[in-house]
């Protein structure tokens, strides 16, 4: 079976963008519905279900409002960039999705076509510059706003993503080196191969990553660019109607996409655990599944309900992680600002760091073993990283990760207490 | 009668409710119990009406050595008396009459005008029982146009008879009697007309302790709770009774006599009582107004009494005529003729309206309806204003009308002013609180206060000073008279203006050589005689 | 409040017990929202709503403009003018309550010697008007909704 060429390609491009496009906003629509029904359950309320039946028209609904309100302009924003920001925070959002394998390639009559917009060979590279684009529409947008909260929301946005594009970044560089490369179809491929999906052999740092996308998507417990209580709601405070509605769509876009970054970089992608049916990767221009013990590879038998199945399997993992995004911001309150730059600088950056030299460290020793790439190769990673992971949540997190105002009092001790003491006695 | 002046024979000393009293042998333990501030509850005694029934039983109290419970308000104190009004059996004695009292009594406060202000109400509040035991069914009277202002419930009466009294003693016109006996007995007149065209009828609402005698006037117009009272004067005719203003929503709802035995006793006549709408009146002057090329223009004070000043000063030399009404103050006349005077002496006239005859009460000597129909026709003499005009405040304007200098005219609403009236004036002020047709052609006009909205003093009929106190707010931008016309001679003179009404009066005493060094602190609230060498004819 | 003795707390910890706090909710199925308009909450007896005039079987209102309601209200919300009827009853002619001022303390209802005057076991006010607030008499005798039982600090049964 051949890759789809020529006009097909062309055809199936422009097919696979439109409805790549289409679900995701369809998706995003529907996240909203999703976080604030959930966000009510967890609330032991109902939540939004009086617009069709279980609610299921209220984004339709939202989407009008947004559209037939009215567009305020503050007088003396700066309307060219006021304008711009929410157009340059929906789009990096929205595209970021191209360079995610959704599914097993498909087999069509005129050739197999990869369930992928587009397969760039700098994925990731691709992935991290186009995220970290967003925050400028959030600064552009708080600065235009001519608002002191807006702009103090912006100043906190671009200094957030600035900590913690490090974090994630060095996060990302263990699954680097594990994948050996930057294209996300083959980061799927190399999980198939290795029998582990990267959340165990790199549990660190996909707890690492998790963190500091959320914190890059500004979610809570991050969400301090549009904390109600101190900002108002920060960055977007001066928008209304569509503008506002595109903060909010782009939100929701970049939620989505970091869902799939993260279900395609550690949870294997499209694949379906326990099963080598659905391994499949372009090698030398054809479909292997793998390789027989001398190397020689095998074929693959791409079927469109293979394709369908895993698409199903990806799906579950993006809305396992939307959930998760949903869930966290419905239980955890915001960090203090203080909070936040702590965690960036003096906890993740420098766990990351020491993570990179160990993961590295055991690779190295597990080449110079000569260890297969598979299974055992992935077992050693696990039991290394799943030490690091504890030793990082349980013996670190003391008070040291995330504390309170008064945890340099605290930590002085017995003054504290006798403080503590004296109001009691008071009282 | 000072303790000290008195002889020791004429006094005797007793104790009521523990508390040593000396007072004049003859005085009722009622009148002693108030020396020491013990009041003692009564309906059918009134201080104001000489006769004293002793029937209503409220005022019973105990006196030592005494086996009964003795009526306070006849019973004259002995020496060394002792008189309890709190004692046990006093007590359950005004709880037993109250009880009584309220066995035919409807009850039905919520749509009687009396309640608030009402002894029934207030004296079973105190002391009364908390329920009623009756069992019978209340006898029904209705209610009973007694004519002229008064309307009658009786149910509501507690058979006191003062009002019976009042129009026997007082009013000495016997209109009304009680018919019936027992539970069915009942106030009520001998003849058809009831007690319309009786000028003194209204007291009877006043000295009613319940509210079985209403007033048709007043009938459901206000709660009593809600009235502000203000001391002042009855600007109707020159008696000057003393009267309070009924005030609520800035607006004066009813007048009731304030007791003033060297004027009007406890009562003011109907006459007086029924005339209060006007100072409600809606029809005022709130800017002052300055004419401008044939048209007036509203204006600041400031920017008026300069201009008038101005304009005054300069029409001064073909000679001042000013016109005042008796219905202002002492100090409003007073202000108008030291404007006078500054700009170098003019007539200074009033006119006020005469009634046909007195009306006098018989049983209160000294009270009466004056003819004169104005409150302070005596102050305007004395000020040297010259009474013109015939007895409806008409006329003799001829002089006023062709006059080619100052003209000033203070509240006469010149209702026969003819159309021309100023024009020939070269400066025309025209200061009235009402707006009136006569201030067509004034160059300027002077929204001020009338009487309730002001502080000032009347001058009586008999020469009597009078202060009364502002109840009502002024509208706009009203002040008082004296106020404005001061400020006007001031600027002409140099002088400084005063600031207060008692100041205002300090200054009547440089132009009335009689007044000088009286203030508002010697007249006090009941007024003062003018010294006997002012005090002329009676009108 | 008792805290977590120096370098005990644990952020992560303390976070995963959060959410499964917020897990076990979201999968109970119980839930407090009240349907509104199919499934009104239960008012109290003593619910203090918006008010009510009682009136007498031939459509008079029962009130006799005795002027206590004015007199005893906080909010001074209640405009009354008294008057007199055809057959000599004591009625009001104006009566006005201004239900954007009044703070429903009830008092009306209890100063009332005839029973007329009632705050009522209503909340639906929602008007496309503030005027709309001011109740006239007529407006008032109009209501039909349930009227307040007051405690009766006498009387246990209505705590």
């Amino acid at each position: 079976m051949e890759k789809v060429a020529g006009t097909a390609f062309l055809i199936a491009s422009s097919a696979k963008v439109v409805a790549t496009f289409t679900l995701v906003l369809l998706s995003v629509a529907y996240i909203t519905l999703l976080e604030r029904r959930l966000a009510a359950f967890m609330q032991d309320r109902r939540g939004p279900n009086r617009v069709g039946p279980f609610g299921l028209l209220q984004p339709i609904a939202d989407g009008l409002k947004n559209l037939l309100k009215e567009e305020t302009s503050p007088a003396a924003a700066s309307r060219f960039y006021f304008f711009l920001g929410p157009m340059l925070s929906l789009m990096p959002a929205t595209v970021i999705f191209a360079v995610v394998p959704f599914a097993a390639p498909l087999p069509t009559p005129w050739g197999v076509v990869d369930m992928i917009v587009a397969d760039l060979p700098v994925g990731i590279l691709f992935v991290l510059a186009l995220s970290s684009l967003a925050v400028y529409g959030i600064v552009l947008g708080g600065w235009a706003s001519n608002n002191k909260y807006a702009f103090l929301g912006a100043l906190r946005s671009s200094a957030q993503m600035v900590s913690y594009e490090v974090a994630l970044g060095l996060s990302l560089v263990a699954v680097l080196m594990l994948a050996g490369n930057v294209t996300l179809t083959e980061m799927v491929w190399r999980q198939q191969q290795l029998d582990w999906w990267f959340a165990f052999p790199l549990a660190l740092a996909f707890l690492l990553f998790v963190i500091s996308a959320f914190a890059e998507n500004n979610r809570l417990p991050f969400d301090l660019p549009e904390a109600e209580s101190e900002l108002i709601t920060g960055y977007h405070t001066e928008y209304s109607a569509m503008k506002f509605s595109m903060f909010f769509i782009a939100e929701y876009a970049h939620l989505l996409t970091n869902s799939a970054l993260m279900a395609t970089l550690f949870l294997g992608g499209w694949d379906i655990p326990f099963w080598r049916g659905d391994d499949m990767f372009w090698v030398g221009g054809a479909l292997v599944s793998g390789f027989d013990a001398t190397g020689a590879p095998l074929l693959a038998e791409p079927a469109w309900w293979k394709t369908a199945l895993t698409l199903a399997a990806f799906a579950a993992k993006t809305s396992f992680f939307v959930f998760l995004y949903i869930w966290v911001r419905w239980t955890l309150p915001r960090f203090r600002y203080d909070q936040v730059m702590h965690l960036g600088w003096k906890v993740m950056i420098p766990t990351a760091l020491a993570y990179i030299m160990l993961i590295g460290g055991t690779i190295l020793v597990l080449d110079a073993l000569r260890t297969p790439y598979g299974f055992t190769y992935g077992l050693v990673l696990t039991a290394v990283s799943l030490v690091a992971t504890g030793l990082f949540v349980f013996v670190l997190d003391r008070d040291r990760i995330i504390g309170g105002a008064d945890l340099t009092r605290r930590r002085s001790g017995t003054e504290y207490q006798r403080a503590e003491m004296i109001v009691a006695s008071d009282l | 009668m000072s303790e000290t002046e008195t002889k020791a024979t004429d006094t005797v000393r007793c104790t009521i409710d523990g508390r040593e009293v000396v007072v004049p042998r003859g005085t009722t333990i009622l009148h002693a119990a108030e020396k020491v501030g013990v009041k003692v509850p009564h309906y059918c005694y009134h201080p104001g009406i000489p006769s004293r029934p002793a029937m209503c039983r409220m005022c019973l109290v105990e006196v030592e050595k005494m086996p009964k419970l003795q009526p306070a308000c006849v019973t004259p104190v002995q020496d060394g008396q002792v008189v309890r009004t709190e004692g046990a059996n006093a007590r359950r004695m005004r709880q037993a009459v109250l009880e009584f009292y309220l066995l035919n009594h409807p009850l039905d406060c919520p749509v009687c005008d009396q309640s608030g202000e009402c002894k029934l109400q207030d004296y079973v509040f105190a002391e009364g029982r908390k329920h009623g035991r009756g069992t019978e069914p209340k006898r029904v009277f209705g209610r009973d146009d007694f004519g002229g202002d008064v309307l009658f419930y009786g149910d509501r009466c507690v058979m006191c008879t003062r009002c019976v009294r009042f129009m026997n003693e007082i009013a000495e016109d016997p209109r009304l009697c009680v018919v019936e006996r027992g539970d069915r007995s009942i106030i009520d007149t001998f003849f058809e007309e009831g007690l319309a065209g009786s000028p003194w009828a209204g007291n009877i609402v006043d000295i009613c302790p319940v509210g079985a005698l209403v007033s048709k006037d007043f009938l459901h117009k206000q709660r009593a709770w809600d009235l502000d009272h203000t001391p002042s004067i009855c600007p109707n005719c020159s008696q000057g009774c003393n009267i309070q203003l009924h005030v609520r929503d800035n607006a004066v709802q009813r007048l009731r006599p304030r007791p003033n035995l060297d004027v009007n006793g406890y009562w003011m006549c109907d006459y007086g009582r029924q005339r209060y709408e006007w100072m409600n009146s809606g029809e005022r002057i709130e800017a002052a107004m300055v004419r401008e090329s044939g048209r007036a223009k509203a204006v600041g004070w400031p920017e008026a009494l300069a201009r008038a000043a101005e304009a005054l000063r300069g029409a001064a030399a073909a000679g001042v005529v000013a016109l005042a009404s008796p219905f202002h103050s002492n100090e409003d006349l007073a202000a108008t003729a030291a404007l006078v005077g500054a700009l170098g002496g003019g007539s200074l006239l009033y006119r006020s309206e005469l009634a046909a005859n007195e009306v006098r009460c018989p049983g209160y000597p000294g009270l009466a309806r004056r003819r004169e129909l104005a409150p302070n026709g005596r102050g305007a003499e004395l000020l040297g204003f010259r009474r013109v005009g015939d007895e409806h405040a008409s006329g003799d304007l001829e002089e006023l009308t062709t006059h080619g200098g100052v003209l000033i005219v203070l509240g006469d609403p010149l209702l026969d002013a003819d159309a021309s009236f100023g024009t020939g004036a070269q400066a025309f002020l025209y200061a009235n609180p009402h707006t009136s047709a006569a201030a067509r052609h004034a160059h300027f006009v002077l929204p001020v206060t009338t009487f309730a909205e002001a502080e000032g003093t009347f001058t009586n009929f008999a020469g009597r000073l009078q202060r009364f106190w502002p109840g009502l707010a002024a509208p706009g931008m009203a002040r008082p008279a004296w106020q404005a016309l001061w400020a006007i001679a001031a600027a002409l003179t140099g002088q400084i203006a005063p600031t207060t009404a008692a100041e205002a009066f300090r200054r009547i005493g440089r132009q009335v050589a009689e007044l000088e060094g009286l203030t508002y602190e010697q007249i006090g609230p009941t007024g003062a005689p003018l010294p006997a060498s002012v005090s002329g004819s009676v009108r | 409040m008792t805290r977590p003795e120096p370098g005990r707390a644990s952020y992560v910890r303390a976070a995963l017990k959060g959410m499964a706090l917020t897990f076990r909710h979201l999968v109970n199925p119980h839930k407090v929202t009240y349907q509104y308009p199919e499934e009104r909450y239960p008012l109290s007896p003593r619910w203090r709503g918006t008010h009510r005039m009682e009136v007498h079987a031939d459509g008079r209102p029962k009130c006799v403009a005795c002027g206590l309601c004015p007199t005893v209200c906080p909010a001074n919300c209640i405009r009354l003018v008294g008057g007199e009827d055809d057959n000599g009853n004591r009625y009001p002619i104006v009566y006005e309550i201004d239900e954007f001022r009044c703070i429903f303390c009830g008092m009306c209802q209890e100063v009332c010697p005839v029973e007329a005057i009632h705050v009522g076991q209503h909340y639906e006010n929602a008007e496309y008007s503030r005027d709309r607030f001011v109740y006239d008499l007529d407006r008032l005798m109009a209501q039909d909704h349930p009227v307040t039982h007051l405690w009766d600090p006498s009387d246990p049964r209505t705590e």
